[in-house]
């Protein structure tokens, strides 16, 4: 195809990317060393608010935002450098914390917390997830052909249903008196809350999670489990293998492109867990590295956004996931190559 | 195909209904307020005039200051309180009242005008506390005497809990953010805190604040496990289903405990003042709802609109929904259900402060305060937290240089 | 040959049957079981005893159930229905028909015979869903939403997908490489470039609309620069932005799959490379499009980030919709309709999954084993 031709074809999409994903990025980036700022003057207000029946008016000193001939207040943009930055990652409070306090104490600067989380929750969920589907793959290839088709259905269900939605349906089969913690209380006698304490919390997250993404795994093993050829298998039966040597040696090298796909796609989504934190509203315990930006974003009770924390926690966030994605993105390069 | 017919009869009602108003609205109005039952009621009544569509959502506040700053803005009405009025007022996005007071607000009690810095920028509709309710048959049974400060409470809650009627005594709405600010403020409030500075430097790393955080630890001993997801709504049921003797909870509930349909402890419950944290002052703050009328909308609109909210806020409200708040509204004779709110107000309760200033405090205490109650930080540690997290946020503001 | 060896013994095929027996069940119990709550009295949905859920006896007391003419009822017209399949399009009407009767005659025979419900269930909260709290208007909005992206991430990203399927020119290569990167963002990164746009964009674009040659052709449109903050189809570019990486990836791979000697003849007979396209490929391309269409509109229907942080209340999707139903409650009625919400934007993604199955599996395999 000729350059001209091809250009022809992907410039609407290259276009779209460029404009609002390139675009917006480095916007995020410049606007975490900016801080746009409210000016503000000390006046003397007078308010009156009601008690019941009789008024209370009160004359005092407030800060009020200056407004400008329009009635808008009136802004000043200032470069701030590297604060944002600081504010979020506190070296000093962080290295104190860890010199007295150890892992736990650093673990409470906001920061730190939801990065251990989302670590955590994306490190641990990538095996669970791969053997889960692996395993539903290898018995889905067991059973007979019409059954397979209602399997498949019901298998997909966890992956298709809206992951708020899903993490809510989890959540009030456990909250309070929810039936499956009504019955752990009978299994085990003990007086269970779900929701009392954050590791519990954190265990219906993982649960959901890997509930939610093996459906994924388990279609692309078993698409690959139907390309893999018989002659392999009888070869290795010939040379004595048995079931488990046949597993190891033929099925899952075959099967090592996808799991490479699967662990790359899987790392990439459950890095940026969110929806869990909202469905189970773990906000009091446990929160994600998306999450602790999408707060900043959320406007406080004084309408502001802090729209310069969250970026600068969203560059953190971004240099987290080039990390994690660096091994295997150089595997699928020189497989490529 | 029942709901499609359903809706299609829904969008013809507004011209079938009742014109119980005294006049046909023919500017089309939208507005946005919070959802409990006192807005539901102010806004039903809107509806009679027609033309109007009211957004019912409890995350309003984080909605409407970018919907009144759009322009022109998505709503004209707005449904705001003392602390929900502060973004709005910094922005310079609502309007003064004062003339449309004049034309259409006969009316009005002079008690119903918010005035900032002279001019009328809302008009109040009911005022609303966090007082003490509590199961009077629970207390009789056991012989003890409504308590008036917080230590009479913890001296009851181990009452009831010894006596082995109820596990956990005590509801409280500690969910992290604006309701657990408020169980905050209020205390804090009430062992004589004031939170900043006239130089707008957080002061609450003190006496009264640890005061503060001890006091509410020693309740959470005798909350539900999982107090940390409740809200207004959770204590609601809470008490609703019997669980609970005694809570701290918005006055504008205490009709619901007798609702028919979902009460299992109709008529069984009491109201009073909140109780005290120090002295004799309640350890609580009043608060006040009401409209505003958005500025960046044509005066034409303002006029519609306003005139529209004249009808809502009017009798009509009142004698539909009279147990719904403790109204300011001509008309409203206070029933059993306002004791507590009056009670309050009476005993010196300090309204709530409307201020960026406490606007920022609010979040940071919000933010924070869970991490002390789930024992991440000691009480010192957690104080220290949220005065770093204010002055971030009031540098951020520009408050403090 | 030895196939009988390569047979698998029946103990394992017992263990593999349990295992996905169990599976099936934990995949589906947590949304029967939301279903079932949505269709109870709120004692009991939020009963702890699972049998006081599965039989709604506080809902059969008031009155609210399923008599034993419902249920016979059911029955028969579910058996009816599988009977009218055998007999093709006719059977079909000829069930749907005899169905359509029963449901209009069992209400009269339940009023008639005045029987007690056997087990409860009640439509009230949907009706409160839908009709009280208006909950149509946001399934409106989502289904704009979901069709604006899913034609626009379509037009855009077959048009991409096959220009880069043809090529295998080092510029091809990058543009997937970096594809692939941005697919890796978080949505808040992008969001938090967006959210300072969208509220200032008046003031921002006012500069074009007072331009000499470009202002009055702004002006058609509208007066003043709008505010991109709640408006729908500002979130549909978005969103459809936002996909590019994802749908470019699966189509390119698709593409693959078809062979060049295909366009080449189109083209010796005189197409250009875009009539070949459009008259040779697509045809073919079809299923791949389907497909594609499936995840974008997935992509769009499950969005919560996104719409939560730049849609108004007016504007609201279904799914952020539902933190509002969260939060709004005052009412134990209220967390059941919360309940019911769920349900109600989970069944049309339901029936996503039995019409299109054989497209999904296909679609999540493309870009694995082809790629």
């Amino acid at each position: 195809m000729k350059p001209r031709v091809f250009a022809m074809f992907v410039a609407p999409s290259v276009l779209m990317m460029l404009l609002f994903i390139a675009v917006p990025l480095v916007s995020v980036v410049v606007q975490s060393f900016y801080a746009t700022v409210p000016v503000y003057e000390e006046t003397e207000v007078e308010s009156c608010t009601p008690g019941f029946l009789t008024q209370t008016c009160t004359r005092e000193r407030r800060s009020v935002p200056k407004l400008d001939a329009a009635g808008q207040p009136v802004t000043t943009t200032e470069f701030i450098g590297l604060k944002a930055y600081r504010t979020l990652l506190q070296p000093e409070a962080a290295a104190a914390a860890f010199a007295s306090g150890g892992i736990a104490a650093l673990l409470s600067i906001d920061f730190y917390g939801a990065l251990r989380f989302t670590l955590t929750f994306t490190l641990i969920t990538l095996p669970l997830v791969i053997g889960l589907g692996l395993a539903i793959a290898l018995a889905l290839h067991e059973m007979i052909r019409k059954l397979r088709g209602p399997l498949i259905f019901a298998s997909l269900l966890p992956f298709i249903i809206t992951p708020v939605i899903g993490a809510l349906s989890i959540r009030w089969l456990f909250i309070g008196d929810g039936i499956l913690t009504a019955a752990l209380r009978a299994i085990t006698g003990l007086p269970i809350s779900m929701f009392a304490q954050g590791w519990t919390i954190e265990l219906l997250m993982l649960t959901y999670r890997v509930w939610h993404a093996a459906p994924f795994a388990f279609v692309v093993f078993y698409a690959g489990l139907q390309t893999l050829e018989r002659d392999a298998l009888e070869a290795a039966m010939i040379d004595g293998a048995s079931r488990l040597q046949r597993l190891r040696s033929v099925v899952l090298p075959h099967l090592t492109p996808l799991i490479v796909f699967v662990a790359l796609i899987h790392l990439m989504d459950s890095y940026r867990v969110f929806e869990e934190v909202v469905g189970f509203a773990s906000q009091a315990h446990r929160i994600s590295l998306q999450f602790l930006t999408f707060s900043f974003l959320t406007p406080d009770q004084t309408g502001n956004r802090a729209i310069t924390r969250a970026a600068a926690s969203s560059m953190l966030t971004m240099v987290g996931i080039v990390i994690l994605l660096i091994p295997l993105l150089l595997r699928t390069w020189r497989q490529r190559r | 195909m029942k709901r499609i017919l359903f809706a299609a009869m829904l969008m013809m009602t507004p011209s079938l209904a009742e014109a119980a108003c005294d006049y046909q609205n023919d500017v089309p109005l939208q507005s946005l307020t919070a959802a409990f039952d006192a807005w539901k009621a102010v806004t039903a009544t809107m509806a009679e005039c027609g033309n109007y569509r009211a957004e019912l959502d409890q995350e309003f506040r984080t909605k409407q200051p970018a919907a009144f700053a759009a322009n022109p803005s998505l709503y004209q009405i707005g449904g705001v309180s003392n602390g929900t009025l502060v973004p709005l007022l910094n922005a310079g996005t609502i309007r003064p009242l004062d003339a449309l007071v004049a034309k259409y607000g006969q009316n009005l009690a002079p008690n119903q005008l918010i005035k900032i810095d002279g001019k009328v920028m809302a008009i109040a509709m009911d005022v609303n506390a966090q007082h003490l309710m509590y199961r009077a048959d629970i207390l009789a049974e056991l012989g003890i005497a409504v308590p008036t400060t917080w230590d009479e409470v913890l001296t009851a809650a181990e009452k009831i809990k010894a006596s082995g009627k109820l596990a956990t005594p005590l509801g409280a709405t500690m969910k992290p953010g604006f309701d657990l600010a408020q169980e905050f403020v209020n205390m804090f409030l009430g062992f004589g805190g004031t939170f900043t500075k006239p130089d707008n430097t957080p002061s609450v790393n003190n006496e009264a604040g640890l005061k503060t955080l001890a006091m509410l630890k020693k309740i959470t001993a005798y909350l539900d496990p999982e107090y940390l997801v409740s809200e207004s709504t959770f204590v609601q049921k809470q008490f609703q289903q019997g669980k609970i003797a005694m809570a701290n909870l918005w006055g504008t509930r205490a009709a619901a405990l007798d609702d028919p349909k979902e009460s299992q402890v109709i008529g069984k419950t009491a109201l009073a003042a909140a109780p005290a944290a120090m002295g004799s002052k309640p350890a609580t703050t009043l608060w006040w709802d009401g409209i505003v009328i958005a500025k960046n909308i044509t005066d034409a609109q303002a006029d519609a609109a306003f005139r529209l909210a004249m009808q809502g806020l009017s009798a009509r409200t009142v004698a539909a929904a009279p147990g719904a708040a403790v109204w300011l509204i001509k008309g409203y004779v206070p029933g059993k259900y306002a004791k507590g709110s009056i009670d309050s107000a009476n005993a010196g309760a300090p309204p709530y402060p409307s201020t960026t200033v406490m606007g920022l405090m609010s979040s940071a205490i919000g933010e924070r305060t869970a991490d002390f109650l789930t024992g991440k930080k000691t009480a010192e540690a957690t104080l220290a937290d949220i005065e770093a997290a204010y002055l971030t946020r009031a540098r951020e503001q520009g408050l403090v240089k | 040959m030895t196939t009988k060896a390569l047979r698998t013994p029946l103990s394992l095929r017992l263990l593999a049957a349990g295992f996905l027996a169990v599976w099936v069940i934990v995949a589906m119990f947590p949304l029967v079981w939301t279903a079932v709550m949505s269709f109870r009295a709120p004692v009991d949905a939020l009963s702890s005893d699972p049998w006081a859920v599965l039989t709604g006896p506080a809902t059969r007391r008031a009155g609210q159930g399923l008599t034993l003419v419902d249920l016979v009822a059911g029955l028969a017209g579910l058996a009816l229905i599988l009977l009218g399949r055998r007999y093709g399009a006719r059977g079909w009407i000829a069930a749907l028909a005899a169905c359509a009767v029963l449901f209009w005659l069992t209400p009269m025979l339940d009023g008639a015979l005045h029987l007690p419900p056997i087990f409860g269930l009640t439509l009230t909260h949907y009706r409160a869903v839908w009709i009280d709290h208006e909950f149509y208007r946001n399934f409106l909005n989502s289904l704009i939403i979901t069709a604006g992206v899913v034609t626009v991430s379509l037009t855009v990203g077959t048009l991409a997908g096959y220009g880069l399927a043809r090529t295998r020119s080092l510029v091809a290569f990058w543009i997937l490489i970096t594809a692939l990167i941005f697919r890796a963002l978080p949505h808040s990164v992008l969001v938090t470039g967006y959210v300072p746009f969208f509220l200032a964009s008046r003031d921002l674009l006012m500069p074009l609309w007072n331009a000499p040659i470009l202002g009055p052709l702004l002006h058609l449109f509208s007066a003043v620069p709008p505010t991109f903050y709640g408006q729908p189809w500002a979130v549909i570019i978005v969103l459809v932005s936002i996909n590019q990486p994802f749908t470019i990836w699966m189509m390119r791979s698709f593409f693959d799959s078809i062979p060049t000697e295909l366009d080449e003849a189109a083209r010796v007979d005189g197409c250009t490379h875009l009539g070949a396209f459009l008259r040779v490929i697509m045809p073919v391309m079809w299923p791949g499009v389907v497909t594609t269409g499936l995840f974008a509109f997935l992509l769009a229907y499950n969005d919560y980030l996104v719409t939560a942080l730049l849609l108004d209340a007016q504007s609201q999707t279904m799914v952020p919709a539902i933190s509002q139903f969260l939060n709004s409650d005052t009412k134990a009625s209220d967390q059941i309709e919360a309940i019911a919400a769920a349900v109600s934007i989970t069944a049309p993604l339901f029936l996503l999954v039995t019409v299109f199955q054989r497209q999904i599996v296909s679609g999540l395999t493309a870009g694995a084993v082809k790629g």
